[in-house]
């Protein structure tokens, strides 16, 4: 790092002092630099507080959380004081931002150019025709047509909006673009093409970015430099080559170890166990000894300082007396390529037969017909996984909606193979569809709005009991127990009259399952259950999905757009495009040995940091 | 193009069907309303001449002729402006009453609908925008408490204050010594005698405006849209009303319509405390009196307004939010 920084960051703290809720610091003693050009990742999980600094560097943190300590020197101007009237010169033209889900940054009833126009006509002399021609400029630099310029934002894409969100960004060729989260819940493939978007125009524009992200994978790609932040703290700073190779602070070791290779023939993954601790709470020591493999008895009572070590700086006292070993030593997710072969020998409990589903939209006295999916065919052993892989709109979810037997197929069947012989699932009418679905359940993606939050979880799992099997008293009572620690909530009396509110994200989506498990089901649909859990417990859940297996003899039909995951979990992988199937096999064989395009291009945008 | 034609398709359809069931309910009324009007009409010792008889009795219902025709009577006579006599007005017909009191209602309502709109708005999203802060509170919880008073109250203490103790306005009536039309003295009557019931309406009406204004525009302040405007470095006064006032105005613009259409059933309590000529007054007394043939028609006038009213707010909607064009397109 040569000259002076461009962005300096001294011992910032942040705090939220809510008028009738406890106070809490977000942002603790952050102290970082950025130089010109660098392009420096920030990794955080949900709660690190990575989101609440990116805020307060834009200065855009509103009451209650406010600046407490330390100062913010953007390109030599203190600005953590300055008000908002002085700020506005230097906002855009110096520093812009792309942020977190930017599906909704842009304001819905005003086309896209005089949104890029007030911000260009606020900060530069252009007028007229001349901001018209930069805007054509942006345009070309993200690669989106001219055509949108004079679309509104819903017209877009969600991909598209996040490239026309990024050209405005550059609109005024800021010296620091903050990236929070820029491609978090769009496709995979995708998200790999306008990250290669962002590293390419940075090279040539020279400008500095800060890159946060809760995916180590995506940002060890493409930074220089990479900080971790864990409860409120930077715990680790290095150069992302060395991160990689040597990384210092146990949580960072955990974050790679949720990453593995998909096509070794046996992978392991780790995850963190435990949660993030409450900020709003004393603390002594380190904050991550709770859930630390590595701690020793000083990391409970001293907080460990950030100091230099090799490369970069790590906040650990293991880290700091010896190296230590660059494998996190927690619990640990193993899956071998002999698994598969014993399941794919099991009796099948679900035939998908040539099915295709049309849509059909009225659009006047026209009809519209979409193909969602074409002449579909795979089977679902009991006591096995398959992997339904493809980007979002390949048609997964409409064949997870065609097995549960919400729509029925306009061609071709699917047959349930159950208790009580074949059935052909879009035959099932009213009481027989009921039946049904206490063979097949679905696990949702989102945890957090699959469940009422209104009932406490001990409620919310009697439900499907009374629905499906009249269970009463002691003895549902006594079920809900089984089911909490089936999915390992224990002790069970601690999680049955909480809220789900209360719970951490990876502990809603256990009571999810729990959930689908209480009728005893042959079948679970689950569609992306973990894409949207923090990554240094998405091994946890996959490892609770694969022992119902084992145990529960449930087949479980996975739909995710990670190939990974898939890999993990899975016995066979279908991969979907555009609604057909484009390959199918064992898992291994498909990812080691792909034979179709599409299923290259998947493995490609995976972020895979090794 | 297609979205408003598609609107303009389902108005007709709703009108046709609340025009129908206009002509069916008095029809399937156990009785015979049409005969006990024009009976309680002839017991006023009054000459109903054929043609009067005839438009009652398609309005409310005969027992002559299939119902195809009598539908077919209806429509002519509701297309020729025919809805029979009023009976409280005897003997004027519904169509006169109602013509006379409707420029009242409208004038006075529809300009103090627009303006506590427009109030409402900008109060609205001036808390919203220094939320939090003493003026906030004072607009809130000044609005919460105005909110909670009945406006036949606020009427009354209207008319003691400045109608009887300072005596600056009169307090009932439309206008009393000029004669009506476009002359001065006339005009300034009307000023005058609608600036009570006016001052009454605009204390009650926006409130439900102000409120609503501000709770939307305070959700609208958390999206990621308007923290883009701030980082953009955008004048306040841009972020304030290009980004955070104009998605807020959205969900009120669609009720502000349909409280313009509610303006045709008139504000029956307010318009009856200042003995005002509108159609409130008008409704007040036809339930009063069971004046049948005039309040059919009020009704039938009201539901075309809101319909009307509903059609306006569906158009603008597509025109203020793209997106409802696409959706329905």
């Amino acid at each position: 790092m040569t000259g002076s920084p461009l962005l300096e960051v001294k011992n910032l703290e942040v705090r939220y002092e809510p008028k009738r809720a406890r106070s809490m610091t977000a942002v603790q003693d952050v102290s970082f630099d950025i130089a010109p050009g660098e392009f420096v990742g920030l990794i955080g999980e949900s709660g690190s507080g990575k989101t609440t600094l990116a805020t307060a560097l834009l200065r855009l943190l509103e009451k209650p959380g406010r600046i407490s300590a330390g100062s913010i020197t953007f390109d030599g101007t203190d600005i953590t004081h300055l008000d908002q009237d002085e700020l506005r010169d230097l906002r855009w033209r110096d520093l812009s931002t792309v942020f977190q889900s930017s599906m909704n940054s842009l304001n819905p009833v005003i086309r896209i150019e005089p949104q890029f126009r007030d911000a260009i006509e606020a900060h530069s002399d252009l007028r007229g025709e001349a901001v018209s021609e930069r805007v054509r400029e942006l345009f070309d630099m993200v690669f989106i047509d001219h055509r949108f310029i004079t679309s509104f934002p819903h017209e877009l894409s969600g991909g598209m909006k996040q490239r026309v969100n990024l050209a405005l960004a550059l609109a005024l060729d800021p010296k620091l673009v903050l990236l929070d989260e820029p491609t978090t819940g769009l496709d995979v493939v995708v998200q790999h093409s306008i990250l290669e978007n962002v590293r390419k125009l940075q090279e040539e524009k020279g400008f500095a970015v800060l890159f946060i992200s809760h995916d180590i994978g995506t940002v060890l790609d493409l930074s220089d430099r990479i900080l971790v932040m864990y409860a409120g703290r930077i715990v680790e700073s290095q150069p992302a080559g060395e991160l990689l190779r040597e990384p210092m602070h146990p949580y960072t070791k955990g974050l790679l170890g949720s990453y593995g290779d998909p096509r070794a023939e046996t992978v392991r993954i780790t995850y963190i166990p435990g949660r993030p601790p409450d900020l709003s709470l004393e603390h002594q020591g380190c904050a991550f000894a709770a859930r630390c493999p590595e701690k020793i008895e000083r990391c409970l009572t001293d907080y460990p300082e950030l100091l230099p070590r090799s490369a970069g700086d790590v906040a650990c006292h293991v880290a700091q007396q010896s190296g230590g070993t660059r494998h996190f030593d927690g619990p640990e997710f193993v899956k071998s390529a002999d698994d598969s072969e014993r399941a794919r020998e099991r009796e099948v409990v679900l035939t998908v037969d040539n099915v295709t589903k049309v849509f059909e939209k009225r659009r006047g006295l026209k009809v519209e017909r979409t193909e969602a999916v074409t002449d579909a065919s795979f089977v679902l052993h009991k006591g096995g996984v398959t992997a339904l892989v493809g980007q979002s709109g390949s048609g997964k979810s409409t064949l997870a909606r065609m097995i549960t037997g919400i729509d029925s197929p306009t061609e071709g069947r699917i047959v349930f193979h159950g208790p009580d012989g074949d059935q052909q699932v879009s035959s099932f009418r009213g009481r027989a569809l009921r039946d049904y679905r206490s063979h097949v359940q679905m696990v949702f993606q989102d945890p957090y709005s699959a469940l009422n939050p209104t009932k406490r979880i001990g409620q919310i799992l009697e439900r499907p009991l009374v629905n499906f099997h009249g269970l009463k008293g002691e003895e549902r009572r006594r079920r809900v127990e089984e089911l909490l620690e089936t999915v390992a909530l224990t002790p069970s009396d601690r999680f049955v009259n909480r809220y789900a509110y209360e719970l951490s994200g990876g502990q809603r989506q256990r009571v999810v399952i729990a959930r689908a498990l209480a009728v005893l089901p042959e079948v679970i649909v689950a569609d992306e259950p973990i894409s949207s859990l923090d990554v240094s417990i998405r091994a946890e859940i996959l490892e609770l999905l694969n022992d119902l297996v084992q145990t529960h003899d449930v087949g479980i039909l996975y739909i995710t757009h990670d190939l990974l995951s898939a890999r993990m979990l899975a016995d066979d992988v279908i991969v979907l495009n555009e609604g057909r199937v484009v390959e199918q096999g064992p898992a291994l064989q498909v990812i080691r040995d792909p034979q179709d395009d599409y299923t290259r291009t998947l493995l490609d945008a995976v972020p895979n940091p090794f | 193009m297609r979205y408003f034609l598609r609107k303009l398709g389902f108005f007709v359809g709703t009108l046709w069907a609340v025009v129908t069931l206009n002509f069916l309910i008095p029809r399937i009324q156990p009785g015979d309303p049409a005969e006990l009007m024009v009976r309680r009409l002839q017991g006023k010792d009054s000459q109903l001449d054929a043609a009067q008889v005839r438009a009652m009795r398609s309005m409310l219902g005969t027992p002559d002729g299939s119902l195809w025709s009598q539908y077919w009577d209806y429509l002519g006579d509701l297309l020729h402006g025919n809805f029979g006599v009023s009976y409280t007005y005897y003997p004027f017909k519904v169509s006169e009453v109602i013509g006379q009191a409707i420029w009242w209602t409208v004038g006075l309502v529809v300009v103090t609908q627009i303006i506590s709109f427009a109030i409402g708005m900008v109060l609205g999203a001036y808390a919203a925008w220094r939320r939090n802060t003493k003026l906030d509170a004072t607009i809130t919880i000044g609005s919460t408490f105005v909110g909670t008073l009945q406006p036949f109250w606020i009427a009354l203490v209207l008319v003691y204050v400045f109608g009887y103790s300072l005596g600056w306005f009169p307090t009932s009536g439309g206008y009393s010594a000029s004669t009506p039309g476009w002359n001065a003295a006339f005009i300034e009557e009307v000023i005058s005698y609608s600036t009570l019931p006016a001052l009454t309406l605009l204390i009650v009406t926006p409130i439900g405006w102000i409120l609503g204004m501000r709770n939307t525009m305070i959700m609208n302040l958390g999206e990621d849209y308007i923290r883009l405007a701030k980082a953009k470095g955008l004048s306040d006064r841009t972020v304030a009303l290009r980004y955070a006032a104009r998605n807020a105005l959205l969900p009120s613009v669609t009720g502000f319509a349909l409280a313009l259409g509610g303006v045709l059933g008139g504000t029956i309590l307010v318009e009856t405390v200042f003995d005002y000529p509108g159609l409130g007054r008008l409704m007040g007394e036809a339930v009063q009196n069971k004046d049948y043939p005039l309040l059919q028609t009020l009704m039938l006038l009201t539901t075309t307004g809101v319909l009307v009213a509903n059609l306006i707010a569906d158009l603008l909607y597509g025109v203020l939010d793209p997106r409802a064009r696409r959706a329905e397109g």
